[in-house]
């Protein structure tokens, strides 16, 4: 369709053309047999006047009719009315003059109205490419999709410039850049290239403001789900705690009043307590593995062992307990989560090993990330098992009571902070439970000289 | 200790767990004021006037957050704040908005008992002017900037000095990082953590005879630390 129009407009030109040069031939005998008729009435001069309206007319149809009606105006002129009459010679010199004035204000009026004429003719197809442009603006404005906007800009540009294009969208495009556009046929002038080019970075600009939606389309059904997630597990949280908070708590107001029942009263706390642990693994499970990141903060490792080791006071209580920690020895975690990580792993290693047996807490700081050791000397992870562990409601063989979660919870922690963890056997039996922390900012130098200024 | 006469208003909406409360604190000789809403726990507080509250975080008729902010602009009663595991964060805001201490969700009749002993006597004011504190094993001797723990004498940076001495003054309460770096190092610094963490390690290493499992200096996770005094 495109293509069919640029033939049209191609055949009203030449059929323009065709017409001038009628009107030139057709005018100048007209002209010719009015001053025949009028001889007699009228001068010479009068005469020559008639000629010039149909130059001016011929003149609408470009230069070269133009050129050829003050031609035959000029011949015409000289043939029928400059004596002597009904030759081409002139006996007169004067005649000349008139020649020349016809024909230079034939050959100027030509090259007016043809400069004119394309000046228009320019003006009229800027403002079809303007009105092309705006139009492809609103439509890539209600375009919902990247493959839209491509395809009408292809459109656009086909109809209005009638060529065959092919458009795409560059892979490695930077947002809000132009699309590719690629031309069949002629090389194109300068204006048309400008148009091609506006189209480009229309479509462009249309495809990073659908880019940015779908983005904040995505962000905003995340924030949903998790925040249906959030409130899902507020509720199982309150729900499952507050029952046991009330368990615990009053055995615990019982076993003051009831010395006799104190052994019974001491399991239901303990039991409750351990319901309690394991509710706190699932939550922090699902909290950890949400994705939220872990809040960093340069923490001294022998706080978290110090805090762990309180914490866990009365599982431990049948354990030694060999710790390896440098004083200064810092490492950049989420204080909480790496506190759980610590718990979780002594806590398996105080329900998986014999009492009596000593557990090892060894830390140690490398260049770039801190490590965190737990040792036992039970039985040590069984054969193949290494990896599986760490996932979720694995059981083991023993018959250790858990439901397989501390570990698991373990790996989780230590992949939020983007760290890895791993089972290895002891050298002498046992098992090692190796956690690495890398640093995710410099390690703070602390000018101990500026604090004390501070501090004072 | 011995058993007051004093009035606790214990703010709780789960009726099993107030039965808990009220069981715990009756048995060693507390008068009990019940409220299960924010509304009913602020009328209480101001025609009672308690000796000590305990709040639930979690009431259904408004935060017992903004109910503790209301409280502290005319009333310095102990306030213990009970908090789910999983909410650190309420805790931490509820300290920094004036409660004097917490209970994390489950914890048994000790530790409460234990809580409310120390919120009285803090507010008996008995502790805060002393120039000589003793705190178990630590003496310190606030006027001479001395310290001795179980009679030998420790040497303290000043900023170590400052840390314990308001442990000290506070002995069983917990501090948290907020109130610690805001009294040593100025409103400016509240955010170093850091910086506290690394003198707090390096305090611990002073008074703790294995400071890799602490007697008396504790790390409360997430929220700050406490000195116990029992």
């Amino acid at each position: 369709m495109s293509a069919a129009s640029g033939n049209q407009r191609e055949r009203e030109r030449v059929r323009g053309r065709v017409r001038a040069y009628v009107v030139a031939v057709a005018g100048v005998g007209l002209a010719s047999l009015l001053g025949w008729l009028a001889d007699g009435y009228v001068t010479a001069v009068d005469q020559a006047m008639l000629y010039l309206p149909i130059i001016l007319l011929a003149a609408l149809g470009g230069r070269a009719p133009s050129l050829v009606a003050a031609a035959l105006s000029v011949a015409a002129y000289d043939f029928f009315f400059v004596p002597p009459r009904l030759t081409f010679a002139v006996s007169d010199q004067r005649s000349l003059i008139t020649f020349a004035v016809m024909f230079v204000v034939g050959a100027a009026t030509g090259a007016l109205v043809v400069r004119l004429r394309t000046a228009e003719a320019a003006s009229r197809e800027r403002e079809r490419r303007t009105a092309a442009l705006l139009a492809f603006t609103r439509d890539a404005a209600g375009a919902s999709d990247a493959a839209e906007i491509v395809r009408a800009a292809r459109e656009h540009i086909e109809r209005t410039l009638g060529v065959t294009a092919i458009v795409t969208i560059p892979d490695e495009r930077p947002l809000q850049r132009a699309v590719s556009v690629e031309i069949a046929g002629p090389a194109l002038s300068a204006e048309p290239l400008a148009f091609i080019d506006a189209v480009a970075r229309q479509a462009g600009v249309a495809i990073g403001r659908i880019q940015l939606a779908e983005t904040a389309r995505e962000a905003a059904l995340r924030a949903k789900a998790e925040e249906l997630r959030a409130t899902l597990l507020s509720s199982v949280s309150h729900d499952l705690r507050t029952p046991l908070a009330a368990i615990t708590g009053m055995a615990t107001a019982l076993r003051d009043r009831r010395p006799a029942d104190r052994e019974a009263l001491d399991t239901i706390v303990e039991e409750a307590q351990r319901l309690g642990r394991i509710l706190t693994n699932l939550l922090s499970i699902t909290k950890v593995e949400s994705g939220a990141a872990p809040r960093r903060e340069w923490v001294p490792l022998e706080e978290l062992v110090g805090s762990a080791r309180v914490r866990l006071a009365a599982e431990l209580a049948d354990h030694p307990i060999e710790v390896d920690v440098p004083p200064s020895a810092l490492a950049n975690v989420d204080p909480i989560l790496a506190e759980q990580l610590l718990l979780n792993l002594l806590e398996n290693a105080a329900k998986h090993t014999p009492a009596g047996t000593p557990i090892a807490i060894r830390v140690e700081r490398a260049a770039d990330r801190a490590i965190l050791e737990v040792a036992d000397r039970g039985q040590g992870v069984p054969a193949g098992a290494a990896d599986r562990v760490f996932e979720k409601f694995y059981r083991g063989t023993t018959a250790a009571p858990g439901v397989g979660l501390g570990l698991a919870v373990c790996r989780a922690i230590a992949t939020a902070h983007h760290g890895t963890i791993e089972a290895k056997p002891r050298d002498g039996g046992g098992a090692r439970f190796i956690a690495t922390f890398p640093d995710e900012t410099a390690l703070p130098t602390l000018d101990d000289d500026a604090l004390a200024a501070e501090a004072r | 200790m011995t058993a007051g006469s004093e009035t606790i208003l214990v703010v709780e909406d789960e009726v099993p767990m107030r039965r808990f409360l009220c069981a715990a604190l009756a048995g060693h000789g507390f008068k009990v004021i019940e409220a299960s809403t924010a509304a009913t726990a602020e009328r209480a507080a101001t025609e009672v006037r308690p000796a000590a509250i305990l709040l639930d975080l979690g009431l259904p008729d408004g935060d017992g957050l903004d109910l503790l902010r209301r409280l502290r602009e005319w009333s310095q009663v102990p306030v213990i704040v009970l908090s789910a595991r999983d909410r650190e964060d309420d805790k931490v805001l509820a300290l920094d908005a004036g409660a004097d201490d917490y209970l994390t969700k489950p914890f048994g009749a000790g530790e409460l008992l234990a809580r409310i002993r120390v919120a009285l006597r803090h507010a008996r004011g008995h502790v805060a002017n002393e120039p000589l504190l003793a705190v178990g094993p630590i003496q310190l001797d606030l006027a001479r900037h001395e310290i001795t723990v179980e009679g030998r004498e420790v040497h303290l940076t000043p900023i170590e000095f400052k840390l314990l001495a308001l442990l000290a003054r506070n002995a069983g309460k917990v501090i948290t990082h907020r109130q610690l770096l805001h009294d040593v190092w100025g409103p400016q610094s509240t955010h170093q953590t850091h910086y506290l963490r690394v003198h707090m390690a390096a305090l611990r290493r002073k008074i703790e005879t294995d400071p890799t499992r602490p007697r008396w200096l504790t790390t409360e996770a997430g929220a700050g630390y406490r000195l116990l005094d029992e």
